[in-house]
């Protein structure tokens, strides 16, 4: 599964339990607030220094549990509308509910519940290709 | 004295007096003839036709001014072609000229703008050539001073071969435009600026890289991959994988996340905070 380059994270919501302002995590890291809203958004790749401090200042969170990754095919399958969504499936010759099932899947699922032939079809179908989305 | 040895001296042409004479005296023989047929219809149209009042008018009006302006402008113009010369310098052209008004103007290579040779019907007969040099904002000047060579506008007439002058001015301002002695190294140079952000950045890193301590190199002998092989799946360079083995790299979480795939672990056995 290809992965983006930037990670989402859960920054926001345990900033919001701890009471905690963007500004005042900022301090605590030593970052600028830029930098903090950016993680919320979802846009940057922080070096693992910070995310290590941002973990350590959320009572040592595993770092899986702040951020993780979003594969490349989300942000397509999700600008999609369900009829597309069906006419891709149908054409590719799957349900409906295993291309969305895309979205979060292990590479070991991938490889046991997908075949090579059905993930190319569904690159083509989704106008990229198949290195883009599931190699990497 | 270095700045008189590169400098070239130079002067018009004998042919420029011969043109503007030749000018002149057209200019001042097309006024008689229209004087004189003038005085010969009026004279006509009144009816009484005398031809020694013709013969008077014309001596007065037309041949005693010919006789006084055809020699003075000669000598106007063989002084203006006496006084004029052009120095080209190391940073700026001197031109000097004027007859009763002496005027000197430097015209800096800076300033200038593009440089006109014109050819006009009578340069062609005489075969001499005019060098026009227009600097950035003459306009306003010159557009009110019409007249020869007043207004910051370089304006070299009369010349034999303009292309010398032509190039030396296109050498010197060449020249001009180098960053002077010892100051070759000071200029900024973009390329160079973002050469050194780069390097700073990169040193960042590694600043930064030594907060971090590593077991890579334990974990990927562990299922027996070499730095190379590990390079390669991950997706980056060799020098990466080494440089964080050492301790001197600080990675991005997604590079920390597809190296701690690639060897079956988690970030947190991967990298530890010092």
């Amino acid at each position: 599964m290809k992965f983006k380059n930037k990670v989402k994270s859960n920054i926001k919501e345990l900033r919001e339990e701890c009471n905690l302002s963007q500004q005042e995590l900022a301090d605590k890291i030593g970052v600028s607030r830029q930098t903090i809203y950016y993680l919320e958004k979802g846009s940057y790749n922080p070096s693992l220094t910070i995310s290590f401090k941002i973990a350590e200042v959320f009572d040592d969170k595993r770092l899986k549990e702040i951020f993780y990754q979003e594969p490349v095919i989300k942000d397509i399958l999700k600008s999609k509308t369900l009829e597309e969504l069906e006419r891709i499936s149908s054409e590719v010759g799957i349900t409906t509910h295993k291309l969305i099932q895309l979205n979060n899947i292990s590479d070991e699922l991938l490889n046991e519940n997908y075949t090579k032939e059905e993930l190319e079809k569904i690159a083509k179908n989704l106008d990229s290709k198949f290195e883009e989305l599931f190699e990497g | 004295m270095n700045l008189e040895n590169e400098a070239y001296k130079g002067t018009i042409s004998r042919d420029f007096i011969k043109k503007e004479t030749l000018k002149n005296n057209l200019f001042l023989f097309c006024v008689a003839v229209f004087l004189i047929l003038t005085f010969l219809i009026y004279l006509v149209l009144i009816g009484e036709f005398n031809f020694d009042l013709f013969l008077g008018l014309t001596l007065f009006c037309v041949i005693i001014p010919y006789l006084i302006i055809a020699p003075v402008s000669a000598w106007y113009f063989a002084a203006y072609k006496r006084n004029f010369s052009y120095i080209i310098q190391k940073n700026n052209i001197v031109i000097n000229h004027g007859v009763f008004t002496k005027m000197r103007a430097t015209i800096p290579y800076k300033r200038i703008q593009n440089i006109n040779i014109v050819c006009g019907v009578f340069d062609r007969m005489f075969k001499t050539y005019t060098v026009k040099i227009e600097t950035a904002g003459h306009s306003a000047v010159s557009s009110g001073t019409k007249s020869r060579g007043i207004g910051p506008e370089g304006y070299i007439p009369g010349l034999k071969d303009p292309h010398i002058i032509e190039n030396r001015i296109k050498e010197m301002i060449f020249q001009s435009s180098l960053p002077s002695e010892g100051l070759e190294d000071k200029i900024f140079k973009p390329q160079e600026l973002a050469f050194d952000n780069f390097i700073s950045y990169i040193l960042s890193k590694m600043r930064e890289g030594e907060l971090l301590q590593t077991s890579i190199k334990e974990l990927r002998e562990k299922i027996n991959l070499s730095a190379s092989q590990l390079a390669e799946k991950v997706g980056v360079p060799m020098q990466t994988i080494q440089y964080l083995e050492e301790g001197r790299y600080n990675p991005s979480l997604v590079l920390a996340y597809k190296i701690a795939e690639v060897l079956g672990c988690t970030i947190e056995e991967l990298f530890k905070m010092k």
